[in-house]
Parts: C-alpha cells; sequence; structure tokens
C-alpha cells in the first residue's frame, strides 16, 4: 500500500513536469497550424492549415535561405570541431604532458566567459576581416564555442576506454595514428557520434552571435525567428511554423541519442 | 631470434621503486620464466621489454642494440597481457587477423594462418563472436592465439594460461613448449605456477619486490635454492622450513633432530621437501610429532605431522591411513638433501 502510494506520488511529479515542460511546444505545435484569426485562441476546435509553412518559405520571410544558413553553419562546425577535438581529447586523455591539467583547464575556461563579453570583440575583428554578415563568420564564432566543449565530452568517453587494447595493438605493429583510427574510434564511436549531435544543436540553437554577425545574408534559424515581431504585432501562427522548422531536427536527434547511445562498447577486452 | 639484454633496469612509480636495477640476460631461443610472488615487478619487467613503460634507468638491448627508445611497434615482439588486452569491437577472427594485418600479410595467407592458430588453441568454432560474448578462459585463448599466429623475434608473456582449466591448460603447456621447440624464439613468460616454470623453462629468474634472487635452470633452482625466500617459494607442496638451532653438529628443534655439517650456532632454518621423507615405524625417527592432517591428492597422500611449532609435510604413499593425532614418525630418504638457512638474513649456510 504504502509502495503503491509512493509510485502514484512519484508518477504524479513526473507528468506534472512533463506538461509544464512540453506545454509550451505543444502549444506551438498547435498554433504553427492555425489560421492567424486562430491563433489567439485557446479552443483546441480549430480547423487545421498548412499556410504557414508556405507563407513562412515564401516573401518577405524567405525561410529557405535562413534553414540553409543553418544547415551549413552547423554541419561545418561538426565536421571541424568534432575530429579536431577527437585528437586533442585522445591527447588529454593519453599523454603525461607537463602542464596538460592547466592547460586543460584553459581550455574549459573558455566556457565560463559571459557571451555578451566577447560579441563586441567579434564583431569589431570580423568588421575589420570584412567578415560581417558571412557564414564563415559564424562558423569561426561557433568553433570558438563548441570546441572546448566537444573536447571536454569526448575526453570523458575516452578516459573509460581502458588502454589495454591500445597497447596490444602497439605491440601488435600499430603507430599511434593507427591506433587511433583502428581501436580508439571505433570504441569510443558512440560517445563521438553523441558529441557531434550535441555540438550540432548547440549551434543550430546559437542565437547572440548570430544575433549580432548577420544581417542579411547569413541570418540563421533563430535570428529569424525575431523577424516575425513586425509593426503590425507578433505574428504568431508564423513564428510557431519557424519555430517547428527549428525544433524538429532537434527531436529527430536527440532521439537518435537516446537510440544509440550505448554504453558497454568496450565490454570484453579484459577480464 | 634475438637476445635481449636487460642492463641495470630500473623502474619507479613516483618514489615507489617496482624494479631495482636489475641486470639480465635472455640468450637468443631461451625460454626464461619470471617467477615470483604478486606485485614482484614481472608485469613491469615485461612492459619494460615490450616500450609499453618508460625506464627509469638502465637499458635496454635487443640483438644488441639499444632500444630504450623504440616504440613497441618497431621491437618485433608479440605478447601476451596479463588482463588480455583485446578489441571487444572485432571479432576473435578479426583480432587474431589483426597483427598479420599490420605486417601487410595478403588476405589468402591471413585466412589460413588465422584458422590454424585458433585451432591450436581450441577457438576454431568461435572465430565469429565477439571478445563480449566469451569466457575468461576463451578471451585468454584469443590474447594467446593473437601473439602466436606470427613469429617475432621475441614473445612476451603475462600469464598466458592462468585462466584456464586444469586439462586445457596441460594441453597449452604442450602446445608453448613444442611452438617454442618448433620456432626457437626468445620467450620470457610470467607463471605463478611451478609446475609451468618447471616444465617449460630453459632458466628461471626468481623475483621478490623488484629484485631477482636467483636466477638459474628449473632443476639447480629446486635442487639448490639461493636463499629462505627462494626455498619457500619453489615446490609444491613447498618445502618443509623447521626453526632451530644447531649444537654438537645435530640439528634440533621440537621433535626434530638431525646431523648436519655445520658449526654451532642458532637461529638455523631447516629445510627439506616433502617428497624426500619417508613415514617410518618406531619412535627412533628423526622427525616425531603427532598426525595432524592428511590429504590425499590422487597419486599421494600429503602426511602433515607436527610437535609444538614444529610442522612437518611429507608425500607419503597414497595408501597410508593412520588416525589423526596418533603418534607420528618421518625419516629422510637416502640422498634427501637438507637446506640449511640463516633465520634473520635468509642466507643459504649449506
Ligand atoms: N602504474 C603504476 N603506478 C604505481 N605503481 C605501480 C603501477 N604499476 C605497477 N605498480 C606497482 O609496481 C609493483 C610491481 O607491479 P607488477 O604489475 O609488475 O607486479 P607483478 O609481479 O606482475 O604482480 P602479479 O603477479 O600480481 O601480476 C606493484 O607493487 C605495483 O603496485
Ligand atoms: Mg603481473
Amino acid at each position: 500500500m504504502k509502495r503503491s502510494l509512493a509510485y502514484v506520488g512519484e508518477r504524479a511529479l513526473l507528468i506534472f513536469i512533463s506538461v509544464v515542460v512540453l506545454f509550451p511546444i505543444a502549444w506551438m505545435f498547435l498554433t504553427a497550424f492555425k489560421k492567424p484569426r486562430d491563433a489567439y485562441s485557446l479552443s483546441l476546435n480549430f480547423e487545421p492549415t498548412l499556410q504557414n509553412f508556405v507563407t513562412v518559405f515564401s516573401e518577405p520571410w524567405n525561410l529557405g535561405s535562413m534553414v540553409m544558413n543553418s544547415v551549413i553553419v552547423a554541419t561545418v562546425t561538426v565536421v571541424i570541431a568534432v575530429p579536431c577535438a577527437a585528437l586533442a581529447a585522445y591527447s588529454f586523455s593519453r599523454f603525461r604532458v607537463k602542464g596538460r591539467k592547466f592547460l586543460f583547464f584553459l581550455i574549459l575556461s573558455t566556457q565560463f566567459i559571459p557571451a555578451v563579453v566577447i560579441v563586441l570583440p567579434f564583431f569589431l575583428m570580423f568588421r575589420q576581416l570584412d567578415l560581417l554578415d558571412t557564414r564563415i563568420a559564424l562558423i569561426i564564432v561557433n568553433l570558438a564555442i563548441v570546441t572546448p566543449f566537444v573536447i571536454w565530452m569526448i575526453k570523458g568517453f575516452i578516459d573509460a576506454i581502458p588502454t589495454d587494447s591500445e597497447e596490444a595493438a602497439m605491440i601488435d605493429g600499430a603507430s599511434r595514428l593507427r591506433v587511433i583510427k583502428d581501436i580508439v574510434m571505433p570504441m569510443a564511436a558512440p560517445g563521438i557520434l553523441t558529441s557531434s549531435i550535441f555540438c550540432f544543436i548547440l549551434t543550430w540553437n546559437e542565437f547572440l552571435f548570430a544575433l549580432i554577425l548577420s544581417r542579411r545574408d547569413a541570418v540563421t534559424l533563430p535570428v529569424g525567428l525575431v523577424s516575425f515581431r513586425t509593426e503590425r504585432g507578433d505574428l504568431w501562427e508564423l513564428m510557431s511554423a519557424a519555430g517547428v522548422m527549428i525544433t524538429v531536427p532537434i527531436f529527430i536527434m536527440a532521439l537518435f541519442i537516446q537510440k544509440h547511445f550505448t554504453r558497454g562498447m568496450t565490454a570484453g577486452a579484459v577480464k | 631470434m634475438a637476445e635481449v639484454r636487460l642492463v641495470d633496469i630500473e623502474k619507479k612509480y613516483g618514489s615507489f621503486l617496482a624494479v631495482s636495477k636489475q641486470s639480465l640476460t635472455i640468450h637468443d631461443g631461451e625460454f626464461l620464466v619470471l617467477l615470483g610472488p604478486s606485485g614482484c615487478g614481472k608485469t613491469t619487467t615485461m612492459r619494460m621489454i615490450a616500450g609499453l613503460e618508460d625506464i627509469t634507468s638502465g637499458d635496454i638491448m635487443i640483438k644488441g642494440e639499444r632500444i630504450n627508445d623504440k616504440p613497441p611497434k618497431d621491437r618485433d615482439i608479440a605478447m601476451v597481457f596479463q588482463n588480455y588486452g583485446l578489441y571487444p569491437h572485432m571479432t576473435v577472427r578479426q583480432n587474431i587477423e589483426y597483427p598479420l594485418k599490420l605486417r601487410g600479410v595478403k588476405r589468402g595467407e591471413r585466412k589460413t594462418r588465422v584458422q590454424e592458430t585458433a585451432d591450436k588453441v581450441e577457438l576454431g568454432a568461435l572465430l565469429d563472436r565477439r571478445p563480449s560474448e566469451l569466457s575468461g578462459g576463451q578471451r585468454q585463448r584469443v590474447a594467446l592465439a593473437r601473439a602466436i599466429v606470427r613469429t617475432p623475434s621475441i614473445f612476451l608473456m603475462d600469464e598466458p594460461l592462468s585462466n584456464l582449466d586444469a586439462k586445457l591448460r596441460v594441453t597449452m603447456r604442450a602446445e608453448l613448449k613444442h611452438l617454442h621447440h618448433e620456432l626457437g624464439v626468445t620467450t620470457v613468460y610470467v607463471t605463478h605456477d611451478q609446475m609451468e616454470a618447471m616444465t617449460l623453462a630453459s632458466r628461471v629468474a626468481v623475483m621478490r619486490e623488484g629484485k631477482i634472487v636467483q636466477l638459474d635452470t628449473p632443476k639447480k633452482i629446486y635442487a639448490e635454492p639461493a636463499d629462505l625466500f627462494v626455498a619457500g617459494f619453489i615446490g609444491s607442496p613447498s618445502m618443509n622450513l623447521i626453526d632451530g638451532s644447531v649444537k654438537g653438529g645435530v640439528f634440533r628443534a621440537d621433535g626434530v633432530e638431525i646431523p648436519v655439517p655445520l658449526e654451532d650456532r642458532s637461529g638455523v632454518v631447516l629445510g627439506i621437501r616433502p617428497e624426500e621423507l619417508d613415514i617410518s615405524q618406531g619412535p627412533n625417527a628423526p622427525i616425531n610429532g603427532k598426525l595432524y592432517a592428511l590429504e590425499l591428492t590422487g597419486e599421494s597422500t600429503l602426511v602433515t605431522l607436527r610437535n609444538g611449532p614444529t610442522s612437518v609435510c611429507a608425500r607419503g604413499h597414497a595408501d597410508f591411513e593412520a588416525d589423526i593425532n596418533s603418534p607420528c614418525h618421518l625419516t629422510p630418504k637416502d640422498g634427501a638433501r637438507f637446506h640449511l638457512f640463516d633465520r634473520a638474513s635468509g642466507e643459504r649456510l649449506g
């Protein structure tokens, strides 16, 4: 009896938290399919439409180019950041170099600097380089933000891999790079995949730098969202449709992480 | 084929001395066994030879060349790790094949060599499993197969049979002996098993606390242990070590009186092996006491006698029977060896 009471309480709490967290998102999804006149109504009884998605992709909103910008910036960031971070993480994890701990702390400490503090220097720098409102600028900034985080994350995964298999491979005749390619990367693959997705999500959602550094050509989705606040008022149904465009890929990736985030890849290496 | 020479090698972990200034020459084609209690530095010594551990000081020479700074892959070594070090993401087949692949052996030959080696260690049927789907003993055999699949200059084997059942261990032991005979590859082998050491070794190095205390043929180490430690360590059941003193050319302890060629002194330990004692009738035997335990081992019975602090074990006939606590007498066989050691220093006296 006592146990079932605890069970009910636990469930109730979980449901309550889920509702609090999920309600705004659910509401956004609903609004995305509403006509403008239904947008402010609380009734669930409305006639759904796909018109909003058509509207946001046409003039003057042009969400298409923003999707493009977001995809390119996030993808290129991941493609550069993850391999570099993986090598750095391996080195931090395995090589006992003097000053290693300090260096690692230094890299992590970049994460503690509030973005607003460095956004102006970045702005001035990119103006000097004539890179304002370009994807390259956004990629560079995102790399700076994301790489330390990914290094830290992948290092955690590599630390958890026992060195025995690596040593065996070196005896068997593998060079250090070969060991990384043949032994470490396959064993760390679930971790690296997870880190890549995190990296993608971070970049995809990045707002402040994109807002300051882009104006027209390089605008990303989160920044694009702001443009639905017009002098004619907030266009909730369009903003929601764009919001759906932003969240759906993230949802899919989150599902993917859950499915593939399997530990135990290293089982069986040692006694 | 290679000679391995360790010259004054030392290994410190921080301030902890794991191996202290040892020199050792392993001859070309020799089968050297490292024997010693847990934590005495056997694995550390192996890892230094393999190049997995930095040497704090000293030199390692292979084929006369100083290889201190050579990476492991260039030392032409194959190693069985104490904790296996398998590749968990590869199948058994890929595990065994990997060293061949790295050395550029052609696909066709790889396939036959893997199959042959797997059959040797009785793994032929498990080639497509992953290490996580194997038992401990099977994993160990994969580690062994991966080492013997190619012919290196040096084999390093760290307790390669420790996790196998008794029967398989004997089979594999014979397999290794045959392999060594066939290939004549210089081998360094770590074991806790007396039988393995005795049957496989050309020479045995007994280690203790990072030092080699005796280096000799198995026969010599068995017959003439250099000190008290080696005497107690080699042999199963281990040598009887009786505390006593010598007076008038006779070694005396509770229930023991044995003439020995030694001048008077106290703090003497007399060693005699259980297999060199006979169970005798009559009260005038050199060793007397009460029967403490009887253990049938199959081919013989271990008889333990006690008298005060003295405890002596003898290997008797399998048919021997007597009541516990009944009087018991032991006589050294003709030609039995007595080993005399100094209690305090452990040094051999004669
Ligand atoms: N990485 C390390 N850091 C600190 N001390 C170590 C390290 N590796 C080994 N040691 C110590 O060095 C000593 C020798 O270890 P080693 O592994 O060579 O022992 P061993 O003779 O192989 O023992 P076993 O028979 O149990 O395998 C031990 O006391 C051990 O605690
Ligand atoms: Mg060991």
